[in-house]
C-alpha cells in the first residue's frame, strides 16, 4: 500500500514536472541559471506570467482559438492553482485591454472593495492603531472582485465561457505540482500566519509544516471550488453557499463583511489613463490604481534630464530616481484615494509642469532635508503599503492585448482559508490607510488605494511593450527603471527586467534609505552615500522589488519576445 | 531451469545483503542517536534573527511532546525555570522589520541571552530549519557568532551544501544532526528529551 502510494505520488511529480517542462516552442527553454537574461519568443501569440503552468494554460486558450482576454483569464485562473500565495479568487485587481480592430484601450477595474461597515476608526481600539487587524483579522479582508473581473471581461470581450477557461486551473489544482524554491521560502516566511489564520491542517501546509522544494502541492478543495463556480456562475460565489461559507469564515475571525456587500460587488470599466514619454505614449490605470500615475510622473521628470548622458545605473540616475520618488510620496500621501468618493486632482499631477516643478525641487549633488507636498489644494493624510501580487501578459494573433495585474495583498493573504474552499482571503484593508482623517481612510465600500500599473506601452501609434509587476510601492519604481532600461539605456526585454532595482520613499516628509540590490556597483554606491543616500543592501535578486513579466512587440513581422522575472518564477510560451 | 535456480539464489543473496545492510544502518544510527547529549524540559524556545523557522521549532517540540514555551524576543528574564534553550538560527529582514529590530539589536539581545544561559549553566540546542534558502550573508553572520556555543545543532541538509554548519560543529565538538525535513526533529526531540511517546 505504501509502496502503491509512494509510486503514485513519484508519478505525479514526474507528471507535473513533465507538464511545466514541456516546451511551449522552440525558444521558451529558460536557461539554466535562472538569472541569466532570458527573451521567450513567439512569432503570432504569446503568454507570460509568474508560473510556467500558468502560461501552458493560456497558451493552451490561445490554440484552442481563445482571444487574449479568454487566455488571459485561463491564466490568471490558473496562477490561483499553481501560484496561490499571490493572488486569486480571494482578491482583485485591474486589467488594461487592447482590441486590436477598434484600437482601444479599455481598463477593467476589480479592486476589492471595503465592506460597507468600514468606516475611518476600524482599525482603533480605544483610540490606539492595532496594526495586526490591518493584516491578520476578520477586518482585513475586503470584497474580492477576481471572479467578478474576470467574468465581465470574459462576457464582454471574450469569446469562450468561464467553464472553458477555468479547465486548466482545476487541472492544475487537482493533479498538483512541485513546489520551487519560490513556493516554499515564501511558505515558510508565512508560516506563524497560516498556522494562526487556519491552523496545522492548512491546505497550505504540509501535514502542518512548509512545503519544501519538490514536495507535491496539490489542492482537491480550489479544484472543486473552481469547478463549482464554472458550472454555477459567479453567483456562486457572490450569492450562494460559497458567500456564506466567506462571510462565516471572515466573521469568525472578526472581520465585519456581510453577504450584502458581496452580493453587491461589481467590477467598474474604466477610462484608462494616458501620459506620454517622447514619442511613447502609455496607456494605463487609472486610480484607485496609483501605479500608472505615478509611472508617467517619473517617465515625464525622466524626459527632461540627460540618462544617456548619465549612464545605466550612473550614480546621478540613481540619485534623482531615489530623490523624485520621495517627493511623489509626498503627494501621493497628501492627495490620493478612492476617486469614486474623493476629488483628486489627476491632470494636474501627470501633467509636464509639475515634472518641472519637482525637478527644480531636487538638489543635483545631495539629498533634500525633507520632502513637503506640492500644494494643490486637498488635506494631508499618509499611506503605506508592502503588497505582494501577480502579474501576466498576453498578445493574441489578431494583436489583442490583456496587461492584468492581480492580488491577495500580502503573500498568503490574510491567511484566512473559507472552509473546504481551498482558496485565500486578501488583506487588502491594509493597503487603506492608518490615518482616520486621509483621503484613503477606511470607508464604506470604498477601494482601497494601490500600487498597481498594469501597462501598454505604444511606439508611433503601435502596440511595443505590454508590462508589469507585483511588489507593493515598489511596482511603480520598478516598471518605470524596467521603460528607461528598454528605451534610453538599450537594453533587450528580460536583461531590462533583470537588471539590478533600487528603491526608495519619503514619509511624513522624511527621507527614507536608498534600498539596493546588492548587484549595483559599490563604487556606485559610494557615490550616492557622499550625495547623503543611507543604503540599505537587499539580496541580489529580491522579490521586494517585484517580479515583473513583458512582451516586447517587434514590427511587423518579427514577432513577439517575452521577459519573465526570475525573481519569482516568471515563464513565457507561445506559438 | 538451472538458470533460473541461479538467478533465484542471486535474488536470496541480494536481499541478504540489502537485509543486513538495513540492519547495519539501523544499528549504527541507534548507536549514533543513543551516544546524542540529552536534555531536559521546561524548554525556552526563541530566534536568532527573527526568520519564521522559530514557530517550526515550536510545533516541533509540541509534537514531540517537549514541554516548550515560545518568546520569539527572549531576554534573560524569560529563562526563569527553564532548563534548555533552543536558539532557531536564521535571519528574516521581514522578522526584523516587523519586530522593530535591526541586526545589531538582535544580535545584543541574543549575546546577552547566551550568557545569562552559561551562567545558569542551562544547554543550547541550535536549530536550522529554513534550508538553504535561509543562507546569505546576515544568516551567516548569526551561525558564526552562535552556533559555536551550542550543545548540539539540528540542521536541515540543504542548508549545509557548503558544510558550514559541519565544519563550525567539527570545530566545537558539537553534535551535529543532519535532517532531510524540519519535521524529522520530531523523531530527535523525543530521543533527546528522553520523550516514549507524544502528548495526546
Amino acid at each position: 500500500m505504501i509502496l502503491l502510494k509512494a509510486m503514485k505520488k513519484l508519478f505525479l511529480i514526474g507528471l507535473s514536472l513533465y507538464l511545466s517542462l514541456t516546451p511551449l516552442s522552440g525558444h521558451n527553454q529558460s536557461p539554466a541559471d535562472r538569472h541569466q537574461p532570458h527573451d521567450f519568443q513567439a512569432s503570432k501569440a504569446m503568454v507570460v506570467a509568474a508560473h510556467p503552468l500558468a502560461v501552458k494554460a493560456g497558451v493552451e486558450i490561445l490554440r484552442q482559438g481563445g482571444n487574449a482576454i479568454d487566455a488571459a483569464i485561463a491564466t490568471a485562473a490558473a496562477l490561483n492553482a499553481a501560484e496561490p500565495f499571490a493572488s486569486g479568487i480571494g482578491g482583485g485587481g485591474f486589467m488594461v485591454i487592447y482590441l486590436a480592430q477598434e484600437k482601444k484601450v479599455t481598463v477593467i477595474n476589480f479592486r476589492e472593495r471595503a465592506p460597507a461597515a468600514a468606516q475611518p476608526t476600524m482599525f482603533h481600539l480605544a483610540g490606539r492603531l492595532q496594526p495586526k487587524w490591518r493584516r491578520t483579522h476578520g477586518l482585513a479582508v475586503a470584497v474580492p472582485g477576481a471572479l467578478a473581473g474576470w467574468n465581465y471581461a470574459l462576457q464582454k470581450y471574450g469569446t469562450l465561457s468561464l467553464q472553458k477557461v477555468f479547465q486548466p486551473a482545476i487541472k492544475i489544482a487537482e493533479t498538483g505540482f512541485p513546489v520551487s524554491s519560490t513556493f516554499s521560502s515564501i511558505n515558510k516566511d508565512e508560516y506563524d500566519k497560516l498556522l494562526e489564520m487556519d491552523g496545522e491542517n492548512s491546505c497550505y501546509l504540509n501535514q502542518g509544516f512548509p512545503f519544501e522544494p519538490g514536495d507535491l502541492f496539490r489542492n482537491p478543495a480550489l479544484a472543486k471550488t473552481l469547478r463549482l463556480v464554472a458550472k454555477k456562475g459567479i453567483k456562486f460565489f457572490y450569492k450562494g453557499e460559497l458567500a456564506q461559507k466567506i462571510v462565516q469564515a471572515v466573521q469568525k475571525k472578526g472581520g465585519i463583511m456581510t453577504l450584502e456587500d458581496l452580493a453587491s460587488y461589481q467590477p467598474l470599466e474604466v477610462k484608462p489613463l494616458r501620459g506620454t514619454y517622447k514619442d511613447y505614449e502609455i496607456w494605463t490605470i487609472p486610480l484607485p490604481g496609483s501605479g500608472g500615475l505615478h509611472i508617467i510622473q517619473l517617465l515625464s521628470i525622466f524626459e527632461n534630464l540627460p540618462l544617456k548622458k548619465w549612464g545605466y545605473l550612473s550614480p546621478n540616475y540613481i540619485h534623482y530616481f531615489a530623490e523624485a520618488l520621495r517627493f511623489i510620496f509626498a503627494d501621493r500621501a497628501r492627495y490620493l484615494g478612492d476617486p469614486e468618493f474623493i476629488k483628486i486632482p489627476v491632470a494636474q499631477l501627470i501633467s509636464k509642469k509639475y515634472a518641472q516643478k519637482l525637478i527644480a525641487k531636487i538638489n543635483p549633488k545631495k539629498v533634500a532635508e525633507s520632502y513637503p507636498s506640492t500644494d494643490f489644494s486637498p488635506p494631508r493624510h499618509s499611506n503605506e503599503t508592502t503588497g505582494n501580487t501577480t502579474h501576466l501578459c498576453v498578445v493574441d494573433e489578431q494583436g489583442n492585448i490583456v496587461s492584468l495585474t492581480q492580488s491577495i495583498n500580502h503573500f498568503f493573504g490574510s491567511g484566512i482559508v473559507p472552509e473546504g474552499t481551498g482558496f485565500l482571503l486578501n488583506n487588502h484593508m491594509d493597503d487603506f490607510s492608518r490615518n482616520p482623517n486621509s483621503p484613503n481612510a477606511p470607508g464604506s465600500r470604498r477601494h482601497p488605494l494601490s500600487s498597481m500599473g498594469p501597462l501598454i506601452l505604444f511606439h508611433q501609434g503601435k502596440p511595443f511593450l505590454v508590462l508589469g509587476s507585483p511588489g507593493g510601492t515598489r511596482i511603480f519604481s520598478s516598471l518605470t527603471q524596467i521603460i528607461l532600461n528598454i528605451v534610453e539605456f538599450g537594453l533587450g526585454l528580460d536583461e531590462a527586467i533583470e537588471a539590478p532595482r533600487f528603491f526608495s520613499y519619503s514619509l511624513k516628509g522624511e527621507v527614507r534609505p536608498l534600498f539596493v540590490e546588492k548587484r549595483i556597483p559599490a563604487s556606485v554606491l559610494d557615490k550616492l552615500q557622499q550625495m547623503g543616500h543611507k543604503i540599505s543592501l537587499r539580496q541580489a535578486y529580491d522579490k521586494y522589488f517585484g517580479g515583473a513579466q513583458g512582451i516586447l512587440i517587434l514590427p511587423a513581422g518579427q514577432g513577439l519576445r517575452g521577459g519573465a522575472d526570475s525573481r519569482r518564477d516568471g515563464f513565457g510560451g507561445g506559438y | 531451469m538451472p538458470q533460473q535456480s541461479f538467478k533465484k539464489s542471486n535474488l536470496r543473496l541480494s536481499l541478504l545483503f540489502l537485509g543486513s545492510v538495513l540492519i547495519l544502518g539501523l544499528i549504527s544510527t541507534t548507536y549514533s542517536q543513543s551516544n546524542l547529549p540529552k536534555f531536559s524540559p521546561p524548554v525556552l524556545i526563541t530566534s536568532a534573527g527573527q526568520s519564521a523557522e522559530v514557530q517550526l521549532a515550536a510545533v516541533i517540540a509540541k509534537r514531540a511532546g517537549v514541554d516548550a514555551t515560545l518568546v520569539k524576543m527572549a531576554t534573560p528574564d524569560n529563562l526563569g525555570e527553564n532548563k534548555t534553550l533552543i536558539l532557531v538560527l536564521g535571519a528574516s529582514l521581514k522578522g526584523l522589520g516587523a519586530a522593530g529590530l535591526d541586526m545589531n539589536e538582535e544580535i545584543n539581545r541574543v549575546k546577552t541571552l547566551l550568557a545569562a544561559c552559561e551562567s545558569r549553566n542551562i544547554p543550547i540546542i541550535c536549530l536550522h530549519l529554513g534550508g538553504q534558502s535561509r543562507r546569505g550573508e546576515l544568516s551567516d553572520k548569526i551561525i558564526n557568532l552562535f552556533l559555536p556555543q551550542a550543545d548540539l545543532a539540528l540542521v536541515v541538509r540543504s542548508g549545509n551544501q557548503d558544510e558550514l554548519f559541519t565544519k563550525i560543529c567539527q570545530t566545537n565538538n558539537i553534535p551535529l544532526i543532519l535532517l532531510d525535513r524540519p519535521s524529522q526533529a520530531v523523531v530527535n526531540f523525543k530521543e533527546i528529551f528522553q520523550l516514549n511517546s507524544p502528548l495526546p
